[in-house]
């Protein structure tokens, strides 16, 4: 399907599109169907979230609920025993979320345990710590269900719950770097992932929620670092298509939701019409497709995963396009 | 499963993927010394022909391009909770053969 970049029914075909490719492979992914890899559960559960058809698909919430552990977290594989950090954190989020809209008992208490489980696990200088990712990165999920647990008034231990949130946050803002970005040197040397997972999915959220000028200030420096390593292509981190998706979502919500909070902290940021870095990186996403779905490098096969986080950028590229930061943040869980 | 290139096709610090059947295997040519590793990182199913190569005191080490695991390339050793499948190497002239065990090896995503 050829599409214009800035057409936004062309986008919402596209969309479509994929979503109906990704609802035909349910059995690769679907908990209803057996044991799964979770954290491609919980890449399809968030279009399913966005596309708002959590109702009609509400076993899957309740299936993902019933692997959760006795002490709130889950494995990376559903079967699996032991419970680990960074899959945890992003079916949690998947299940607050989708429990906005089902108003469940039993999925309310799944979250309850799921925020047990991560004041559980935190460390003591506020990080969480999981072997299969960067210790930041690692931080970010937590917080970001954390910022979830917030924006949408969970009351279970809440006073535990500010404080982990804020040290979290406080263990993530002491490690950016002098140039603006986030490193790791064994998981992330180029700091590009890193830098664009820590500003939208940890950091910015405290933005919205106590209008923290420290973390304004600090977004707007990870973005300005992200826009410095974009390739003249649109991609960055050598084509490589997951990292240009995850900095193409950061810049949008960062960028929009600093607009309107913090407009003081963007400088040339801001630029004219619109952040052309932006629409040089959807386009380039765009080009990386295959006939159907996309892959981890151009003109390697697609996969389901690196597919559920292109319908994810394309859906919220046409709410950054509406101008709404709201309406953007609330595709992150930010705002209700 | 033997795999066979000629050596002129891997010069020196190039990369190569190869398939033994479904098996893409990522042969790497560094200062002469030919290593061959399967192309699926044990983590999240990264492209490891697409890695960074280092030269550590333990030997060559490739780092996968989505999230950063490394793996020994003679060993496929890692201190993540993962490990790489590599293959053993022969040179009979001008000629590496790569021996490749059976698949299926699949990430599932």
């Amino acid at each position: 399907m050829e599409v214009d970049t800035f057409a936004d029914a062309a986008l919402a075909r596209l969309t479509e599109a994929e979503l109906a490719g990704l609802l035909a492979e349910r059995a690769r992914w679907s908990l209803t169907y057996g044991p799964q890899d979770l954290e491609l559960v919980a890449h399809a559960l968030r279009c399913i979230l966005h596309v708002e058809r959590v109702r009609a698909m509400s076993a899957e919430f309740e299936a993902l609920a019933g692997v959760q552990h006795h002490d709130g977290g889950f494995a990376p594989r559903s079967a699996d025993a032991e419970s680990t950090v960074w899959v945890s954190a992003f079916c949690a989020l998947m299940l607050i979320r989708g429990n906005a809209v089902l108003a469940s008992g039993p999925l309310a208490q799944s979250v309850r345990l799921a925020v047990d489980y991560f004041l559980d696990t935190q460390e003591r200088d506020g990080r969480w710590v999981d072997p299969r990712w960067a210790d930041l990165d690692t931080t970010s999920h937590p917080v970001s269900f954390f910022n979830v647990v917030l924006a949408l008034g969970e009351t279970h231990r809440r006073a535990d719950v500010e404080r982990a949130w804020r040290a979290g946050l406080g263990f993530i803002l002491a490690a950016q770097g002098e140039d603006g970005g986030w490193y790791d040197a064994e998981f992330h040397p180029s700091g590009v992932e890193i830098t664009a997972h820590l500003i939208q999915d940890a950091l910015v959220a405290a933005v919205l929620l106590e209008d923290r000028a420290d973390v304004a200030s600090s977004c707007a420096r990870g973005l300005g670092k992200l826009r410095s390593v974009q390739a003249a292509s649109g991609s960055w981190d050598d084509d490589n298509v997951d990292h240009t998706m995850d900095c193409v979502r950061s810049s949008m919500l960062v960028a929009r939701l600093l607009a309107r909070h913090a407009p003081e902290t963007l400088g040339d940021l801001a630029g004219g019409r619109e952040p052309d870095w932006i629409d040089r990186g959807l386009a380039w996403i765009l080009a990386a497709r295959n006939p159907s779905g996309w892959p981890d490098f151009p003109g390697m096969e697609s996969n389901l995963e690196r597919s559920c986080d292109g319908i994810d950028t394309l859906i919220k590229y046409r709410a950054y396009l509406g101008r709404d930061p709201e309406r953007l943040a609330r595709l992150w869980g930010y705002a209700r | 499963m033997r795999v066979e290139l000629e050596l002129e096709e891997l010069p020196l610090g190039s990369r190569r993927l190869v398939r033994a059947g479904t098996v893409e295997v990522a042969v790497f040519n560094l200062d002469g010394e030919i290593f061959a590793v399967n192309n699926v990182c044990p983590h999240r199913g990264g492209p490891l022909i697409r890695g960074l190569v280092q030269r550590t005191e333990a030997g060559p080490f490739v780092r996968c391009p989505m999230h950063g695991w490394a793996f020994c390339m003679t060993s496929g050793a890692s201190v993540r909770p993962g490990r790489a499948i590599v293959y053993p190497v022969a040179l009979h002239g001008e000629r590496i053969a790569i021996e490749v065990e059976a698949g299926p090896f699949e990430v599932p995503r």
